[in-house]
């Protein structure tokens, strides 16, 4: 990115932090987490440690990075290098991007360019380029309300997993928009905070639905349609027997046998036997479960992006979310001004932004609010122009 | 919380409580005094007690005579301190627990609920309605839970193998017992490394001389790891990678770490991602460089568990080979194989 681009966006967000600085959540014990930001040109500072907000907010309106980071970890030194920080324990954390979620919409909108030949092509990243089967390989992810609501529906399973299974109160669950693709909850519970990585692990194993064995449903090798009886869950039970036989049973509910639904579920574990039904169980379990990423919760190290900072790549805000239901990230994480910004943009699809449609664009120079012009900076699809 | 009086068969089941050593303190009883010909029957099931760690790798339970198991225990521990070998402190202090945790499985409510309150810091609430079709003992919570269950690698102690509800995880007392095994034998051992030795009676030294010559070797250091000894989670990533997939993150991750720590050189790893689509030298060099400690933050970073692998679905356990291991760096153990398996094992060495 040129100079004069970046002069132009680091403006825009120290703009944002001197007149909405009150935007910015202050991390709970702030004294005990470590921070870190990246400057528009630069690269990642980290091991920093504020006293008190104010000092934090100083800061990101003297640098107005690209992105601002805090630790889910609490440390005794948070400005120690990593191994002599002295790890106290840590807040849980789960991330959701759409981009994870594979959506059928990601081969209309998303692109993907070949560094070694520049041929450009609609869809998601293929394995080669295929004109000159190079393995080098750019992608522009682009965001669409099908991506958005993908992303809210696995974040409404993911609040109804914490809230039943793990009984966490709506007080100790915060809920942000990422600033870009996705949620962020972010879990400050007494009871969890001291579990290691290996915990962790297991707590997100069980969000994502990975690991299951068909015999915690009652359904092993040999079983006997009595057995089967016997010992499948009722759709009613809580956790995962439960939500898996509630699935089992809309599935089989258009069976012949519909009359006995658990017969009918019965006789399609009886058809599919042991290995089959334990592929089917997979199937169903990544659907009904939260998709998301595992090594973000299993970090108990991770900087994660600050509340009410700014994304780097999309100018929108990490916007805390107060009903899930019906939040709109492209209206509510809208967070820079409507200030007029004049930017040279090519190739770039549309984008909804509070309410109004900027784009397609093919490469020409417009006036855009600074809303849209830092987002289509920010996918690499815009700059200032010069002269 | 009921206050539970705890008796001398109480006791005689779980001498490894606080109470068991004020009882033999109240009797003024030293441990030269139970080494005396007068306490013989002390001595013999003291010994019998490590035999029968040694040998069946389980304590037996018999407390017709309270006394003689209370006063045995403390000087079992203090014979195995005298052998100085430190796998032989491990065997006796986990065949003590198995012991333990028979009698626990049999145990009333109110005993239970004591001893693991007080000594591993659990409240386990009973459950009386079943849930579902399903009948349970007890519950606890979450965290209590995983702080235990994450040392089990069977899929059965896997949190979502489990039935959990309102922050709790739902137990059998067999189950709840099963999972303060590693607990008990490590507050036996700790009792028992905490032992100084006075100096021996003869009679005493012989016997720490005979349970010396009996117990069994320790086990054999490492051997140089060799590509065909592998874990299959570490093949399969090194495959998708020869074939030019895309090996996702923490797949590279464990590749890099695993290498690392057999003693694979910085240069050797770095070579083996030519054929990744996003590869860059310069950045793999660094990332590698940062994973073996030598950059950033100097952290040398561990093998990720199979726990960890199994959640970032890049497990591909072999039930054989990889048996109960917790770690691939563990592979190819043939620590807790059968007889039977050994011979597997081997026999399927042989044909790779």
């Amino acid at each position: 990115m040129d100079e004069k681009t970046l002069a132009a966006l680091r403006h825009a967000y120290k703009d944002f932090y001197f007149k909405h600085s009150a935007a910015v959540e202050i991390p709970s014990r702030i004294g005990e987490r470590e921070f870190g930001y990246i400057p528009f040109g630069g690269s990642m500072i980290r091991h920093l440690s504020f006293k008190e907000g104010g000092e934090l907010l100083a800061t990101l309106v003297k640098e107005g990075p690209s992105s601002a980071y805090y630790s889910c970890a609490y440390y005794h030194d948070p400005t120690a290098p990593m191994v002599e920080k002295g790890w106290k324990c840590a807040d849980l954390i789960f991330d959701i991007d759409a981009d994870d979620l594979n959506l059928p919409c990601k081969d209309g909108h998303d692109r993907w360019t070949c560094k070694q030949c520049g041929f450009t092509s609609i869809g998601g990243k293929p394995e080669k380029c295929s004109k000159c089967k190079s393995t080098r390989i750019s992608v522009l992810n682009w965001v669409c309300d099908n991506c958005l609501q993908g992303a809210r529906d696995e974040a409404t399973k993911l609040l109804d997993i914490l809230k039943g299974d793990f009984s966490l109160a709506d007080s100790e669950i915060s809920i942000y928009f990422s600033g870009s693709m996705g949620y962020h909850f972010s879990i400050q519970s007494h009871n969890l905070e001291g579990l290691d990585q290996a915990a962790r692990s297991e707590i997100a194993g069980y969000v994502a639905g990975i690991g299951l064995v068909p015999e915690s449903i009652g359904v092993f090798k040999g079983a006997s349609f009595e057995d089967l009886m016997r010992g499948l869950p009722y759709s009613n039970e809580p956790g995962w027997r439960g939500r898996l036989m509630h699935v089992l049973e809309l599935e089989n509910m258009n069976q012949e046998y519909t009359r006995d639904v658990r017969a009918a579920v019965v006789s399609t574990v009886e058809k599919l036997r042991y290995r089959g039904f334990k592929r089917r169980l997979e199937t169903l379990a990544r659907n009904v479960s939260s998709r998301i990423d595992p090594g973000v919760s299993t970090d108990v190290h991770r900087i994660f992006r600050m509340p009410g900072t700014l994304h780097g790549e999309t100018g929108l805000m990490k916007k805390r979310v107060r009903r899930l239901e019906d939040f709109d990230p492209l209206i509510e994480a809208v967070a820079l001004s409507e200030e007029p910004m004049e930017i040279e943009v090519s190739n770039a699809p549309k984008i909804r932004l509070n309410g109004e449609f900027f784009g397609p664009y093919r490469s020409e120079r417009v006036n855009l609010p600074t809303i849209a012009a830092v987002f289509f900076i920010g996918k690499g699809l815009a700059k200032i122009p010069d002269g | 919380m009921s206050l539970v009086e705890l008796g001398v068969a109480d006791l005689a089941k779980y001498p490894f409580l606080p109470e068991a050593g004020e009882r033999i303190k109240q009797q003024g009883l030293s441990l030269d005094d139970l080494a005396h010909p007068d306490y013989h029957v002390v001595m013999e099931r003291a010994k019998d007690r490590i035999m029968e760690a040694i040998k069946r790798a389980k304590v037996s339970t018999n407390i017709d005579d309270p006394d003689k198991e209370i006063l045995s225990f403390p000087l079992a521990l203090l014979i195995v301190r005298a052998t100085k070998l430190e796998h032989l402190a491990r065997r006796y202090s986990l065949g003590e627990a198995i012991r333990v945790e028979s009698f626990l499985e049999k145990e009333n409510e109110s005993m239970i609920s004591h001893i693991f309150k007080t000594v591993f810091g659990i409240e386990p609430i009973s459950v009386i309605a079943p849930v579902g079709s399903q009948k349970f003992d007890v519950k606890i919570s979450i965290p209590e839970y995983l702080k235990r269950a994450i040392q089990f690698h069977s899929p059965e102690w896997k949190l979502i193998n489990r039935v959990v509800d309102g922050g709790y995880v739902y137990l059998r007392t067999r189950e709840l017992v099963r999972l303060i095994r590693e607990e008990i034998r490590r507050i036996i051992q700790e009792k028992l490394t905490a032992i100084k030795v006075p100096s021996l009676s003869s009679e005493v030294q012989l016997v720490v001389e005979e349970i010396s010559k009996a117990a069994p070797p320790p086990p054999q250091t490492r051997i140089a790891v060799t590509p065909d000894k592998y874990p299959p989670c570490v093949v399969h990533a090194l495959d998708s990678l020869s074939r030019g997939e895309n090996v996702p993150h923490y797949g590279r991750f464990l590749i890099t770490t695993y290498l690392l720590r057999i003693g694979k050189s910085v240069d050797d790893v770095v070579a083996l991602f030519p054929k990744a689509p996003d590869f860059s030298d310069k950045i793999t060099r660094y990332q590698v460089e940062h994973i073996g400690g030598l950059r950033g933050s100097r952290v040398r970073y561990q093998v990720p568990s199979c726990r960890t692998l199994l959640t970032h679905s890049l497990c591909f356990k072999d039930e054989y080979l990889c048996y109960d291991i917790k770690n691939p760096i563990q592979f190819p153990s043939k620590i807790g194989l059968t007889k039977l398996e050994k011979e597997k094992h081997k026999s399927w060495t042989r044909k790779r």
